[in-house]
């Protein structure tokens, strides 16, 4: 035991002392919180702009105008049809509202026609104007329906309807999502920046025996297995200050909740750097230089966190890729993350913790086995 | 008593037998010449003995103790000066030492006591706060030393210790060898300079193809090829010099030619010189000199060897 310690502290006084090796562990894992604001962020109300080309000047045409300007969020002008083409394409409108001649005759007979909307936004931008528009005119309809076919009496209801006022009361929900969101991207970035520690870290064995120091240090009290044992613990100390740094600046200087508690956050955390660190001393194992290791990495680790969905939902990829994903340790983390999120408890998600154990434990024993097989002290002395 | 006692030992690459039923035993105050040429299976049996290879057979015993069983004793009793420098760029001389010398479990005051002791005998305490990256080879060999002798073992080991240093490093270390061993200390040493070993050891053994091929003082090693006498022929040059016409005159065992110099090792009961020389005038190849040669350390490997140590 006081051999592990003696590596240990080593081991954490010599990262300290590199500061560009400290910064890089400590503080890259950040810039997963910018990236997940940048692309997060900024989803608060936005304004659309309508145009509307008014071909019809009766009443209810008019009033339909004025009552999309009263939206929220919608900024109205009154453009001539000829320029509808240019300001769509150019994007200086979301899209246009075109009220042909006809259109208050056809609402006041009950089958509203004659109006038209132009976007080249699709659906989400042409369906809220929709919405609004299908509702009032659908509103005039069944009054005209109702006045049956009496224009005074119309007219009358139309006016009440017009001034009549609406108790609203409102209650704020909050948006859990957008917050969800940047937790997904800044996690996906961390799981990325761990990665890739435990790898650096376990990287040193190799290096030791590039520098024959791993000899003197066989040729000591102690054995291969304390030594091992040490790196991995090394490994665990830095990725737990990697992911305490993390998730206090995300929420105590960013104030983003990421949805879960924070101990739970670290726990879950910490169970994946277990599986990061066995899969970093799998790669050692089969690595003969820091080169190969180094391109073992980033052939494995990229790809992979690519595919689990670090940097992107994993539901916008094809079928066959989210099977293959399963099959990664990345993923299962992201999916208890989000299943946490949701309100499940930790005790409900004990099949995602077990898997997460499982790899682990997989990888850890695959390299023992490698570590243990063969005369590798012929490659380094 | 015998601080190292090797029995039997035998370590095969698959198919390659490294070191072939070796048997070996060092006393304490010794300073121990291990000479063999590269392949020869020195470094093996020093690894095996540092624990760091397993056997295939026999036992290895440090100050009567089976390393098999005892190995951390075996361990904390060895020190070891690997070829290669083994030292961390990063740390400074002091850190070096520290590191390594705590992993023998020394902490406080008697750590740094003995780190100093190790530095100041190896004529670093001035460069204890430096980086060895700013060393000369010479420095760095000497702190290579310092790493392993902190932990005051009574077995040190040093495998080629002085390879491409200057002179005053080789002397400096030379010097500290023969001082360990007055402190105490028995050595196990390893070069390629003969003159070294010849100058340093007490006791020598030849390695080849994994065995012992002979063994004892150097007065001994000599001895035994009184029967040779050695011949070295300094010509103008070399140029028309045909070594297998040598080696047929009768009684010549070995030529080799170096630069300008032929070194012919002859039966010393055969009276061959005119027959030699009368060689080189129907050649037309100039004698600058001729001399015959006292045994040494040299010729004794490669009359037992059939080749020369750097081979």
């Amino acid at each position: 035991m006081k051999e592990v310690l003696w590596l240990i502290s080593n081991s954490l006084r010599s990262i300290i002392k590199d500061k560009k090796r400290l910064f890089t562990y400590l503080f890259v894992p950040l810039i997963g919180i910018l990236i997940g604001i940048a692309a997060y962020g900024n989803t608060g109300p936005t304004t659309m702009y309508a145009g509307v080309v008014n071909h019809d000047n009766g009443k209810i045409a008019k009033d339909t105008v004025k009552f999309i300007s009263g939206i929220n969020n919608v900024k109205v002008t009154n453009i001539d049809s000829s320029k509808v083409r240019d300001q769509i394409a150019s994007g200086k409108l979301d899209c246009v509202i075109i009220l042909d001649s006809g259109f208050s005759k056809s609402v006041m007979n009950g089958d509203p026609d004659h109006i038209e909307i132009v976007s080249i936004k699709g659906a989400s931008i042409t369906g809220f104007v929709k919405s609004y528009v299908n509702n009032y005119l659908s509103n005039v309809a069944s009054l005209n329906k109702a006045a049956g076919g009496d224009q005074a009496a119309f007219q009358q209801m139309y006016d009440q309807y017009k001034a009549s006022s609406f108790k609203l009361e409102g209650h704020s929900l909050k948006d859990t999502s957008k917050n969800n969101d940047i937790t997904g991207q800044t996690i996906g970035f961390l799981i990325m920046i761990m990665l890739s520690s435990a790898g650096g870290l376990s990287e040193i064995i190799i290096r030791e025996k590039e520098n024959r120091t791993y000899l003197r240090l066989m040729s000591s009290p102690i054995n291969s297995r304390i030594y091992v044992f040490s790196n991995v613990v090394v490994n665990m100390i830095i990725m737990f200050v990697q992911i305490l740094i993390t998730l206090t600046v995300m929420t105590k200087v960013f104030h983003i909740s990421p949805g879960v508690s924070f101990w739970t956050m670290v726990g879950v955390l910490l169970i994946f750097a277990l599986a990061g660190v066995g899969l970093s001393l799998v790669i050692t194992s089969f690595a003969s230089t820091t080169a190969s290791a180094g391109a073992m990495q980033n052939l494995i680790m990229t790809p992979t966190c690519l595919l689990a969905g670090c940097f992107w939902p994993v539901e916008i990829m094809p079928k066959t890729m989210q099977k293959i994903a399963e099959f990664l340790p990345q993923r299962w983390l992201l999916d208890t993350i989000t299943q946490l999120q949701k309100g499940h408890t930790l005790s409900s998600l004990s099949m995602n913790i077990s898997i997460l154990f499982a790899f682990a434990m997989a990888f850890f024993m695959i390299a023992i086995y490698k570590f243990s097989r063969g005369n590798n002290v012929r490659n380094f002395i | 008593m015998n601080v190292l006692e090797i029995n039997n030992l035998t370590k095969k690459f698959s198919d390659f037998i490294a070191v072939d039923n070796m048997s070996l035993t060092i006393k304490e105050g010794e300073i121990f010449g291990f000479l063999g040429s590269n392949g020869a299976g020195k470094s093996t049996t020093i690894n095996m003995v540092a624990g760091l290879l397993r056997s295939n057979e026999g036992e290895i015993k440090i100050l009567g103790k089976n390393i098999a069983n005892h190995s951390k004793f075996a361990k904390r009793n060895i020190g070891i000066v690997p070829q290669d420098l083994a030292i961390y760029e990063d740390l400074t001389a002091f850190e070096n030492v520290r590191f390594f010398a705590g992993l023998y479990g020394l902490r406080g005051a008697e750590l740094k006591d003995r780190v100093e002791e190790a530095l100041k005998f190896v004529g670093l305490v001035d460069k204890q706060k430096s980086l060895p990256k700013n060393f000369s080879g010479g420095m760095k060999r000497r702190l290579n030393i310092a790493c392993a002798i902190a932990h005051k073992p009574k077995l040190i080991i040093m495998d080629e210790p002085t390879v491409g240093i200057d002179p005053q490093s080789r002397n400096y270390i030379l010097n500290s060898v023969r001082q360990l061993n007055e402190m105490g200390c028995t050595v196990i040493y390893t070069s390629h300079y003969m003159e070294e070993v010849e100058e340093i050891c007490s006791r020598i053994a030849i390695v080849d193809h994994g065995k012992i091929i002979a063994e004892g003082t150097k007065e001994q090693l000599k001895a035994i090829i009184t029967d040779t006498k050695d011949i070295w022929v300094d010509v103008k040059s070399n140029e028309n010099l045909e070594e297998n016409v040598i080696k047929e005159i009768n009684g010549v065992n070995t030529v080799q030619v170096e630069d300008n110099v032929v070194k012919i090792n002859s039966q010393a009961e055969v009276s061959n010189l005119n027959k030699i020389i009368q060689y080189f005038i129907n050649r037309n190849i100039e004698i600058r000199s001729l001399e015959e040669q006292a045994p040494n350390l040299e010729t004794v490997f490669l009359t037992l060897t059939g080749r020369n140590l750097r081979d």
